[in-house]
């Protein structure tokens, strides 16, 4: 199991790539056209993530609009930022700030998920939007560019081992014969033991 | 009994912990980074395998009923949950229509499959030895597994095509979408259930 493992050193160095290829992937999947929509009567549009979120936004949808923007535009970049965070700190200042950069680890993987919100829209609209000239949707290859973002920052996120963080060994061997050593950590103190939400 | 069962082993910071009696309702937390470990939830042991299992069972009509209709001046189209990929694959966006297919369809549904098999296999007396193997591929499955963001998407759809095209929700989408309701629910449990040691009915002594 992964928990038994020791601490993966290297996992950082391929997380690091992995992040990399997605920032550099950021800049088609942003400037490039995601779909194509074509309705009877009005001028055939190319849109792209930000002026998908713009519209929205004109045609009085303010609270969607603010959703697609968070989650196709505010979460990767967060994302990455958190990530390049993690690495930085991992490889320059390890032990210090473990605590809360642990937390960021979690934050990072637990929104990475829901920038793949674009990806089932234009997927969705172009299976639905099918009515030849009266109206149509074609997905158009930022898309594909924005669908590598997520899928290559999943991986970095997963790649990445939050134990090298810490420095100082836990205060318990790893072997299961030490899990006694530790026993007065959690079960007495009521701090440890919370009502759950 | 696995020694493995009595100590928690925090997955963020390495922390190894004895693993405490959890009355209901309580959570473990890591002594080290705050994480949570173990939840005993205030349903019975086997909500979980409920909660798998129904969605399960949901996942065949979702499969095979409507989706979505659309009408646009007089023309009707149905498309199913399948309707995403075919447009994508039809429009040559293949790979991409492969990772739609496995973030919504396949992933969620490998998951439930798990779930419902190891949860299955830890009610019985002995558990088979394979139980640890689906539990580690179910963790990794569902990293992929995004039924609620396809089902946010589409609910997007419906509010940009709002002017252009009639839609109505069909019973394949209530079904998607209670389906992965009961994937949440079966997952946050299955995910820290307590195990071993801790999941028995009586406190463990005070220790020595
Ligand atoms: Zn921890």
């Amino acid at each position: 199991m992964k928990a038994l493992r020791p601490p993966d050193r290297s996992s950082a160095t391929h997380a690091a790539a992995l992040a990399i290829s997605a920032v550099i992937m950021l800049v088609p999947a942003y400037s490039l056209p995601v779909m194509h929509l074509g309705i009877a009567g009005q001028v055939a549009s190319d849109t792209t993530i930000l002026s998908g979120i713009l519209q929205l936004w004109r045609d009085g949808l303010g609270g969607l609009a603010a959703i697609v923007f968070t989650a196709s535009f505010l979460v990767p970049l967060l994302k990455l930022a958190g990530l390049g965070c993690l690495l930085v700190a991992a490889r320059h200042r390890p032990g210090s700030h473990a605590r809360l950069l642990t937390r960021i680890y979690g934050a990072v993987n637990f929104i990475g998920r829901w920038s793949m919100l674009d990806v089932f829209l234009v997927a969705f609209l172009s299976g639905a939007v099918r009515f030849g000239k009266l109206a149509s949707v074609e997905p158009r290859p930022g898309i594909l560019a924005f669908g590598a973002v997520v899928v290559l920052t999943m991986l970095a996120t997963h790649r990445f081992d939050p134990r090298i963080l810490w420095t100082e060994a836990p205060s318990a061997g790893s072997g299961p014969d030490d899990a006694r050593a530790v026993q007065a950590a959690v079960p007495r103190p009521s701090a440890f033991l919370s009502p759950s939400s | 009994m696995n020694p493995e069962d009595s100590h928690l082993q925090c997955p963020l910071c390495g922390q190894s912990h004895r693993a405490p009696f959890l009355e209901p309702g309580q959570r473990a937390l890591c002594v080290r980074c705050g994480a949570t470990l173990a939840e005993r939830g205030r349903l019975g042991p086997d909500a979980a395998l409920v909660f798998a299992l129904t969605g399960l069972v949901l996942a065949l009509p979702s499969l095979l009923l409507p989706f979505v209709t659309l009408t646009k001046v007089g023309n009707e189209r149905t498309v199913l949950l399948s309707g995403g990929v075919e447009g994508l694959w039809m429009s040559g966006f293949g790979l991409l229509a492969s990772l739609v297919l496995f973030c919504g369809i396949l992933a969620p549904l490998g998951l439930l499959t798990l779930l419902v098999a190891v949860l299955w296999a830890e009610t019985r007396a002995n558990p088979v030895e394979w139980h640890e193997t689906l539990r580690h591929w179910a963790h990794g499955v569902e990293r992929w597994a995004m039924p609620e963001v396809q089902i946010l998407g589409v609910m997007v759809a419906f509010f940009k095509l709002g002017t252009v095209v009639n839609l109505s929700v069909g019973p394949g989408l209530w079904c998607y979408g209670a389906a992965s309701l009961f994937t949440l629910l079966a997952w946050r449990r299955f995910s820290l259930q307590p195990r071993g040691q801790q999941a028995r009915a009586t406190p463990a002594p005070a220790s020595a």
